[in-house]
């Protein structure tokens, strides 16, 4: 850079360039496929009262960001299909049988704060389901435990009892291929963890989510459950039900992997994930709330800019 | 009629927290309830108002280099009195307040209207500016005040609104609330700003672009009244 004239300027638009077809109402499309499954398995878990949840989420979700639109004078932006995978994501992270305010409040706060007061799709800085629900979890929280909201199941909620039993207790009481199926307390679709990873899976085979993001993030939460698991095992659970508990997996295929609030190099992608791993097994072990992983991924994305400021070195520059 | 003027620009033109953006510790910290953030500002007025008094008439004995210290030792001896009376007469108050009436003294709406205005004016104007910013001030905390409670706890200087099924969004009495409420506001008045601008035939942005004079941002710094 030094032989070039100061006053030198280059207009181009910011790196990293990347063209491979795909648009953002494809995507939408993608992860709405993928979300059908998970949709699908948690209709199979709690019945009819799913549908309404997820509709009156993803309606409410699509009726705010056209207001917005129409106050801002832009054009309507309902088609690229991006506030209807927004509301159907935040009606799985509600418990199945929240009531309708609560539900019209949370999508009406997510795509309102979390969206269009930063000037809409892409230009959020933090992860706009996160934001709905964040909002709605601080300010209810009896209405957004799901045990506290799904009396009439048979099913345990299994980071409730690792949070006051110990993990001896739960381990004894919950079986991996319950956790699997999804027979376990938890949010409307984040707890059905076969469809989720079902419907990741198809999301990163189609290329929409990058598998540095996903696999950095789990094996994050495997580190340092891993770690301290092996340091005292009555005191830590085994990290592999802090992956199948929660929101784990569902904050891992689709919050975290949010396009607008990615870093978007290798190495920041793998920094991001490791780092959002560790604080959702952080929060789940020190912290007040049971399940903490949408924070996690919130957190993760505030840090997300400066991973992007890990740049490679340009081709044929001399230190 | 220069009274007049100096007096109505803190209430809507150069409003502390909503205008200028000044003073925000109080602003986010303190308007958890309505009644809390009446309380704020009158505290507020109250100081700002005498140290805008004092400093009028001391100002042409103060050397300019130590002006800052004066000023600071003016406001501090005011609010030591604020806190003084709030802890006799008010103690339920001083206590929700805490730590925050003691910092009125680094508050930088009072030593800007010192710096920028009473240290160069004469008394009359000096008292009329510092009761117009502090009136803005106190309206803005009790307007602010009043939504956050409301949202946030169904209820308005202590009165219930709402019947017993109302789920307070308890999100707004907390501190993300704050700046959620803020920013809202503050997006709400430049949009009003625009509407008027619109009418008076000028284009949408003209008042935030354009020169210092009609944004009166700068004149709370003393550099502004110089330059404009």
């Amino acid at each position: 850079m030094s032989n070039l004239d100061k006053n030198f300027l280059f207009s181009m638009s910011v790196a990293p360039f990347w063209h491979c077809g795909r648009t953002i109402r494809g995507n939408s499309i993608h992860t709405g496929i993928a979300l059908v499954l998970v949709i699908a398995m948690a209709l199979w878990h709690w019945g009819i009262s799913v549908i309404g949840v997820v509709g009156l989420s993803a309606f409410v979700a699509l009726l705010t960001e056209e207001f917005w639109n129409k106050v801002m004078e832009r054009h309507s932006t309902w088609n690229d299909g991006t506030a209807l995978v927004s509301g159907v994501l935040l009606a799985c992270l509600l418990p199945a049988t929240a009531p309708f305010w609560l539900v019209i409040i949370a999508a009406f706060c997510a795509i309102t704060f979390g969206k269009m007061a930063f000037g809409g799709y892409g230009a959020n800085p933090v992860s706009t389901v996160c934001v709905g629900w964040a909002m709605v979890f601080v300010s209810f929280p009896i209405y957004m435990d799901p045990n506290a909201m799904l009396l009439q199941t048979d099913f345990i909620d299994p980071l409730v009892r690792l949070k006051y039993f110990g993990p001896d207790f739960m381990e004894h009481s919950v079986s991996f291929t319950d956790l699997l199926l999804g027979k376990q307390i938890g949010a409307l679709g984040a707890s059905q963890n076969l469809a989720v990873i079902l419907g990741g899976v198809y999301l990163l085979a189609k290329g929409v989510i990058r598998m540095e993001v996903v696999i950095s993030f789990i094996a994050g939460i495997l580190l340092l459950g891993g770690i301290l698991n092996i340091c005292s095992p009555e005191q830590y659970v085994n990290p592999f039900y802090h992956l199948l508990t929660g929101t784990t997996l569902f904050c891992a295929f689709f919050l975290a992997t949010d396009f607008a609030c990615t870093p978007d190099r290798s190495i920041g992608m793998w920094l991001y994930g490791l780092i959002g791993g560790m604080l959702v097994v952080v929060i789940r072990t020190y912290g007040i709330y049971t399940d903490g992983a949408p924070f996690a991924v919130m957190l993760i994305n505030l840090l997300s800019p400066y991973f992007a400021m890990i740049q490679p070195k340009p081709f044929g520059v001399k230190q | 009629m220069s009274f007049y003027k100096e007096f109505t620009k803190g209430l809507w033109n150069e409003l502390p927290p909503f205008r200028l953006l000044l003073g925000l510790c109080p602003v986010l910290a303190i308007t958890k309830t309505a009644q809390n953030g009446l309380g704020m500002g009158l505290a507020v007025l109250f100081v700002l108002v005498l140290s805008n008094m004092i400093v009028s008439l001391v100002r042409g004995i103060i050397p300019k280099k130590v002006r800052i210290a004066c000023f600071i030792i003016i406001a501090a001896t005011l609010v030591v009195a604020v806190e003084l009376l709030m802890q006799a007469y008010a103690y339920p108050l001083y206590q929700q307040l805490g730590i925050f009436v003691p910092l009125i003294v680094v508050n930088c709406i009072i030593l800007g209207r010192a710096e920028a205005f009473a240290a160069k004016n004469p008394v009359n104007l000096a008292i009329a500016d510092g009761l117009g910013i502090g009136i803005g001030f106190t309206l803005s905390l009790t307007f602010l005040g009043s939504v956050r409670e409301i949202l946030g706890a169904g209820s308005i200087f202590g009165v219930k609104l709402f019947g017993e099924s109302f789920e307070p969004f308890t999100i707004m009495v907390e501190a993300p609330g704050a700046f959620i409420c803020l920013g809202v506001i503050l997006a709400f008045m430049n949009h009003l700003s625009k509407i008027q601008n619109r009418k008076r035939g000028l284009t949408a942005n003209e008042k935030l672009g354009q020169g210092c004079t009609v944004c009166g941002g700068c004149t709370a710094c003393s550099r502004g009244k110089a330059s404009a």
